[in-house]
């Protein structure tokens, strides 16, 4: 087969079709070539074929020559038009040198008529298509998965022993080890001992004279070499019924042993694993060490397609887990009902999915002030450097004495914000409004966020410029709905943070704040805002619907930037990702673009300076 | 007025008349045919052709409903070395023709179209052995090497350069697509979508 063909296979619609579909295609499809400014098709036209781009690209044009769409790479065109039968509204014109499979009328609707799901998939609307993708992208987690290989973090060490040693005498070895078999080293090659050998010396000791693991051992032993796939091992462990296998080097050297339970929580959901290793942890290593393991749990919940939304509440589960066993670990016992620990932030929120920053404050009882704070707030952040959360960048963090201080301290801080209202100020507010406690004394921070809404209300005027910041950046949208991309090492990204996510956010933080609303969230600030009245559920459940595209793209770019080693950041590529999810981040940022209008409107923001 | 003489020359040789189309003076204008064929090895001397891949293009299109793909019976396995870079394995080649079957497929394939190819010499010399002792005759078909035409194409912007001709280069170069499977056919249809964009490219950065 044309290997240009095979490629196709990955992409929706075509993932939906069989072998012999495919060769239908390949029978019947030609590559044709078009330089630029081709028209491809006049509007009022016919087409003749579907059109597969390989590589370039289309743009498409109504009368007026207002741009329609566009399309790039693996994206398909004309489809409806031939299932119709009806001519095109539009002109197709090539912008960028295009090379493309075109797929004859006949044979394009005989695909049809063989494949339901292939057809449907013309017909379906974009939230629909939104589905497949996410079929898509579990097809390509499970194979992901397969692809997985062998290295050395999955293995246990190995207890390796002479062939020639008395059985007793390896069982002690093995309990210091504690080890689940033995690796029996033999003049020539490895032999195993596992507890199905130990029954069997048990039963037959005397009868048969067993001395030394040599007697007992299954020999030759099957193990692999490391590199092997994950999978083929698991096929290979349950082909021979075998619980332990080791891992050998290219030289033959045994690396380790391989568990098969190991293997298969490998290839089943971690979180159940990873919080209950988080809650028995009981030193600050397995702490640290569980944390660690919440990368691998994300990235696999998103190939599942699982939505982000309930990742986040996922990871701040074992988030919040973390910080209790943090608390209890390094402040000392005498502070536990005299202070709070406060999330800030995303964090605050209940949004930080990967490690971007942390955000964290420490309140107070009047009158208790212990003199190691230093000591103790350095030796916490230091263990969250070591888990591996970023510093952050604002500062906001129980070793800066602004955030760590006395309830009347921050007290003093919300009568200077409201009356000296600046930038900082705003900002700072911002991020209080968005606290949860953690742990510690929870009600220190009830009564600061109470006290912050109360001066609130006291100061209305102040929700204007509180809002204002909404206004900061340029939707990532412009003219005739076009991205707005970034300069230089940003072409064909946007910054998805400034040019949506960011107005979103503020923008329903202040009507919260308006509101008195308690959840820091933001879908439980919409919700909540849709149950008292302020918001019709239609347009609660088409922000929810913005909010979650947008966080859901942002982690997959995110998730991808960190597969390669990349920095993380808020840059979303809007080449690299299918046409579906470009136009849903279109219609996300278009909800995102009349919010904003409505927080304008609301606050009056056209008369704040 | 040498070129007409040899042509001639060529064609009174040629023992079977099922094969006079190759001489036929009237060619389709627009159509190509570029072809590939994977050998167990080098030397047109010694080695052998294991598979043939081709592909027509008309005007600014490459017919890949019509593609060639054949794979010739050999008399000796292949040797390990070329199975490692085609990547055909002896058991690839149970629906395998044999050579004269091939050929003759291949020259009914291509009628007197002119042929596109890379490093089309190799490929025209591998098919000549055959056609010689088959029916006494070269390819009297036009030829027109790929790299050549990317050449000139890049000679234009750096006169005295050194134009790196590596298949993969120009591949890259002109932002084509990468195919990952290395086959006659699939490098017949690189080549071919080469032939394309370098048609319509006046010059070369």
């Amino acid at each position: 087969m044309i290997a240009l063909l095979e490629t196709l296979k990955a992409h929706p619609p075509f993932s939906f079709l069989d072998k012999t579909s495919f060769a239908a295609i390949e029978h019947n499809a030609q590559i044709a070539y078009y330089p630029n400014d081709t028209i491809l098709i006049e509007p009022h036209t016919f087409f003749d074929k579907l059109f597969v781009i390989i590589k370039g690209m289309v743009e498409v044009n109504n009368h007026e020559d207002e741009l329609i769409d566009v399309y790039r790479i693996h994206d398909v065109f004309g489809g409806i038009e031939l299932l119709k039968n009806e001519a095109s509204l539009y002109r197709y014109k090539v912008t960028e040198e295009l090379i493309c499979y075109e797929i004859s009328h006949e044979t394009f609707l005989k695909l049809c008529a063989a494949n339901k799901a292939f057809k449907d998939y013309f017909f379906s609307s974009i939230v629909e298509r939104f589905e497949m993708l996410k079929e898509k992208r579990e097809y390509a987690a499970m194979s992901d998965l397969m692809m997985a290989r062998v290295d050395k973090s999955i293995l246990h060490e190995a207890c390796i022993l002479p062939s020639d040693m008395p059985i007793i005498e390896s069982l002690k070895q093995m309990e210091a080890y504690n080890a689940a078999s033995v690796i029996v080293k033999n003049p020539q090659g490895y032999g195993i001992v596992t507890d199905a050998d130990l029954r069997y010396y048990i039963l037959h000791q005397q009868s048969k004279n067993l001395l030394s693991l040599s007697d007992i051992q299954s020999y030759p032993v099957i193990s692999i070499e490391e590199g092997e796939l994950l999978f083929n091992i698991l096929l290979l462990m349950t082909e021979h019924t075998i619980k332990h296998l080791p891992v050998l080097d290219k030289e033959g050297k045994v690396l380790g042993v391989l568990e098969l339970i190991d293997l298969l929580s490998f290839f089943s959901n971690q979180s159940h694993l990873i919080a209950a290793q988080m809650e028995k942890a009981s030193s600050l290593e397995a702490v640290i060490d569980a944390a660690k393991r919440v990368e691998i749990m994300i990235s696999a919940l998103h190939a599942k397609g699982v939505k982000s939304r309930y990742i986040a509440k996922l990871v701040s589960e074992i988030n919040k887990k973390m910080y209790i066993k943090l608390f209890e670990m390094i402040f000392p016992k005498s502070w536990h009902d005299k202070c709070a620990l406060v999330l800030l932030g995303s964090e605050g929120r209940g949004e930080q999915i990967l490690r971007t920053d942390q955000d964290n404050a420490l309140i107070f009882e009047e009158g208790f002030m212990p003199d190691n704070i230093e000591e103790v707030t350095q030796h916490f952040i230091l263990a969250l450097d070591q888990i591996g959360f970023p510093r952050c960048s604002g500062n906001v963090m129980v070793i800066n004495p602004q955030w760590c201080k006395s309830l009347g301290g921050y007290k003093e801080d919300i009568n200077k914000w409201i009356d000296h209202q600046n930038g900082e100020s705003l900002i700072n507010m911002a991020i209080l409004f968005d606290s949860a406690a953690i742990a510690g004394e929870k009600d220190l921070h009830t009564r600061l966020r109470e006290y912050l809404i109360a001066k609130t209300r006291e100061y209305p005027n102040i929700l204007a410029y509180f809002a204002k910041p909404v206004e900061y950046f340029e939707s990532a949208l412009g003219f005739f709905s076009r991205f707005v991309t970034g300069a230089k090492e940003h072409q064909n990204e946007i910054d998805i943070k400034k040019g949506a996510l960011f107005a979103l956010i503020h923008g329903v933080r202040t009507l919260a704040l308006e509101h008195a609303i308690e959840p820091t969230n933001t879908i439980l600030r919409i919700k909540a805002l849709n149950d008292i009245g302020f918001m019709s559920k239609e347009d609660a459940s088409e922000l929810i619907e913005a909010f979650e595209v947008i966080n859901s793209l942002r982690l997959h770019s995110q998730l991808e930037k960190l597969a390669k080693g990349k920095k993380v950041d808020n840059y979303i590529s809007i080449v690299e990702i299918g046409k579906l999810e470009r136009d849903l981040l279109k219609e996300a940022i278009k909800s995102v673009d009349s919010f904003k209008k409505m927080i304008s409107y609301h606050f009056h923001l056209s008369m704040v300076g | 007025m040498f070129e007409k003489l040899k042509r001639r020359w060529n064609r009174k040789h040629l023992n079977d008349e099922r094969f006079a189309f190759l001489f036929d003076e009237k060619v389709p204008s627009d159509e190509v045919v570029v072809f590939d064929c994977e050998t167990t090895g080098l030397d047109p001397q010694k080695d052998h052709i294991v598979s043939i891949g081709a592909v027509k293009i008309k005007g600014d299109k490459i017919l890949t409903d019509q593609a060639l793909h054949l794979y010739v019976q050999q008399k000796e396995g292949i040797a390990h070395e070329s199975i490692k870079i085609h990547q055909i394995r002896n058991c690839d080649l149970h629906s395998a023709v044999t050579i004269e079957e091939a050929i003759e497929s291949f020259l009914y394939f291509i009628q007197n179209r002119t042929l596109a190819g890379y490093y089309l010499e190799f490929d025209i010399a591998m098919i000549n052995k055959y056609t010689k002792k088959m029916f006494a005759i070269t390819l009297p078909n036009k030829q027109e090497e790929v790299s050549a035409l990317y050449y000139d194409k890049k000679i234009s912007t750096i006169p005295q350069g050194n134009i790196d001709l590596r298949f993969d280069t120009i591949v890259e170069n002109l932002a084509l697509p990468r195919l990952k499977a290395h086959d006659a056919l699939n490098d017949a249809v690189m080549t071919a979508m080469m032939y394309l964009k370098l048609k319509h490219t006046t010059k070369l950065k």
